[in-house]
């Protein structure tokens, strides 16, 4: 071809990639091999917030949080190093970032173009914000999440129930053997009938505990696995679920992950109901007013194998008379639900070895704070 | 003459629980002392040298575990037992790393001889 003709088909190339990029309903972006923004559809520009002229050039990971924003470019060399493919050709939910700070769940899938030894990247970006969410991995998470919570709701009215019913039990089994002590230093020619009806009333009591033990059990039967799992991880796919919807609500999340606390020991759906349980706490109360709304989801490792994770908002706080209820079942501050969830959280993490806190700082807002299980070390690397 | 009774010091959030451990312990010839919160029995400036603390795990604020961490923090070193109306393992496994001599769950089939078993034991 000649060079007059080169330059034409170019031209024109680029005129359809225009035409394409303005009409393509879908999100798209195109970056290179190093991460730049090459170009971005109006769709994109109006997900993101960001004109093109400002976006093209900078590193895609201006359109992600944190930590996501600091290991993308890891991420790129990675699969231009080894070629496994871990997004390219499969798509994912993660979560974006737009202009004004705000982030939202999206599926992502990445296409790739070659041209000569030069790699490019093109994204198609669906929103899911606002998405009936019916398909992929978000669904699927969100229906083991409900499931379980339903499983660990009823669970939970009945570990509250048995603990709630073993109090009187215990207040009539000890008045009544009391009782029975009392009558054996009695004479009299009712005394021991009175002394054997006390008795076998003692012996009731103690069967209705079983009975409430044996329901218990059977609720809470062989639900709980524990693997190791990947702590950063888990905080992501409880993020995405928790952030569905949360658009209008213009909350910017930022997330503050310890290397340190990477592995942890848990059952991966009864932690992610955790964690979206207290993102979803914190989303709520931010929704109902306050100028600033930020949620922070912040991870630490700490001493004796345990790794501490807050979740922290900058709602209006907590009244110390609630706080120090907070976690007992059917405590609400919400006009609606049961008053379980916090219940449930402290059960979960409690059978899991860990603690969970919550503190009001002055300066207002509310910080929750669990801990869970490092991972033991892999030792044969240790001593390597 | 006979030895003084045996003090047992109860600390349960739960009013009826509490008088009625006191009636039936008492009756076993103990001499009894309630608290109704873990503070009341931190505010206690008249421990006795001998004795057995009966501590509920479940209460608002500072829950049995805590407290007992804070009495030993103190270099109180009755002997204590918990009890709750759930007993996990992983309760049972984080009172036993405080020392404490056993876990019984309500309604307590059997507290008093847990108490005479520990009291037997010493300190």
């Amino acid at each position: 071809m000649s060079e007059p003709s080169i330059a034409l088909a170019l031209e024109a190339a680029e005129a359809r990639l225009r035409s394409i990029l303005q009409t393509v309903p879908d999100a798209m972006i195109i970056i290179d091999e190093r991460g730049r923004i090459e170009s971005l559809s109006t769709t994109a520009e109006r997900l993101f917030g960001y004109r093109a002229e400002e976006a093209c050039g900078h590193n895609v990971s201006l359109l992600m949080p944190s930590p996501y924003r600091e290991q993308h470019d890891a991420y790129i060399g990675r699969y231009l190093e080894t070629g496994e493919r871990r997004i390219i050709g499969i798509g994912r939910i993660v979560v974006g970032q737009r202009k004004d700070g705000t982030t939202f769940p999206m599926h992502l899938t990445v296409g790739e173009l070659r041209a000569g030894d030069r790699h490019h990247f093109t994204g198609f970006i669906r929103d899911l914000t606002d998405q009936q969410l019916t398909e992929g991995r978000l669904k699927e998470l969100q229906s083991e999440v409900t499931h379980m919570s339903r499983f660990t709701a009823l669970g939970e009215m009945a570990s509250t129930l048995a603990h709630e019913i073993n109090q009187p039990l215990t207040a009539i089994s000890n008045y009544l053997k009391g009782s029975r002590r009392l009558l054996e230093r009695m004479e009299g020619e009712n005394v021991e009938m009175l002394r054997d009806a006390v008795s076998k009333a003692a012996d009731q009591a103690l069967r209705a505990g079983q009975i409430i033990r044996r329901l218990r059990e059977f609720v809470a039967r062989g639900e709980s696995e524990r693997r190791i799992e990947s702590l950063p991880k888990l905080i992501e796919d409880a993020s995405t679920l928790a952030l569905v919807g949360t658009r209008e609500h213009g909350i910017a999340v930022t997330f503050r992950l310890d290397p340190d606390a990477d592995l942890v020991l848990a059952d991966r759906i009864q932690i992610q109901q955790v964690l979206v349980n207290l993102m979803r706490n914190a989303i709520d109360v931010m929704s109902e007013g306050g100028a600033v709304r930020r949620l922070d989801i912040a991870t630490a490792g700490g001493p004796d194998e345990q790794v501490e994770v807050t979740v922290a908002d900058t709602g209006s706080g907590l009244a110390p008379e609630v706080a120090r209820q907070l976690f007992q079942p059917f405590v609400t501050t919400k006009r609606k639900g049961m008053g379980l969830g916090l219940s449930i959280c402290r059960t979960i993490v409690e059978a899991h070895g860990g603690k969970i806190w919550v503190e009001s700082p002055p300066e207002g807002g509310t910080i929750f704070h669990f801990t869970l299980r490092a991972a033991p070390h892999d030792r044969e690397n240790e001593d390597a | 003459m006979s030895k003084a009774p045996d003090v047992i010091l109860l600390v349960d959030d739960d009013a009826a629980v509490r008088n009625a451990l006191k009636f039936s312990l008492e009756m076993e010839g103990f001499s009894v002392r309630l608290y109704p919160t873990p503070e009341a029995l931190l505010a206690e400036t008249d421990l006795p040298a001998d004795g057995c603390l009966v501590i509920d795990y479940r209460m608002p604020e500072i829950d049995g575990l805590e407290l007992v961490e804070r009495l030993r923090n103190r270099g109180v070193a009755l002997p204590v037992l918990l009890i709750s109306g759930r007993v996990t393992r992983s309760l049972r496994d984080r009172a036993s790393g405080l020392g404490i001599r056993d876990v019984l769950e309500k309604p307590l089939s059997d507290l008093v001889g847990s108490i005479r078993r520990v009291l037997d034991d010493g300190p």
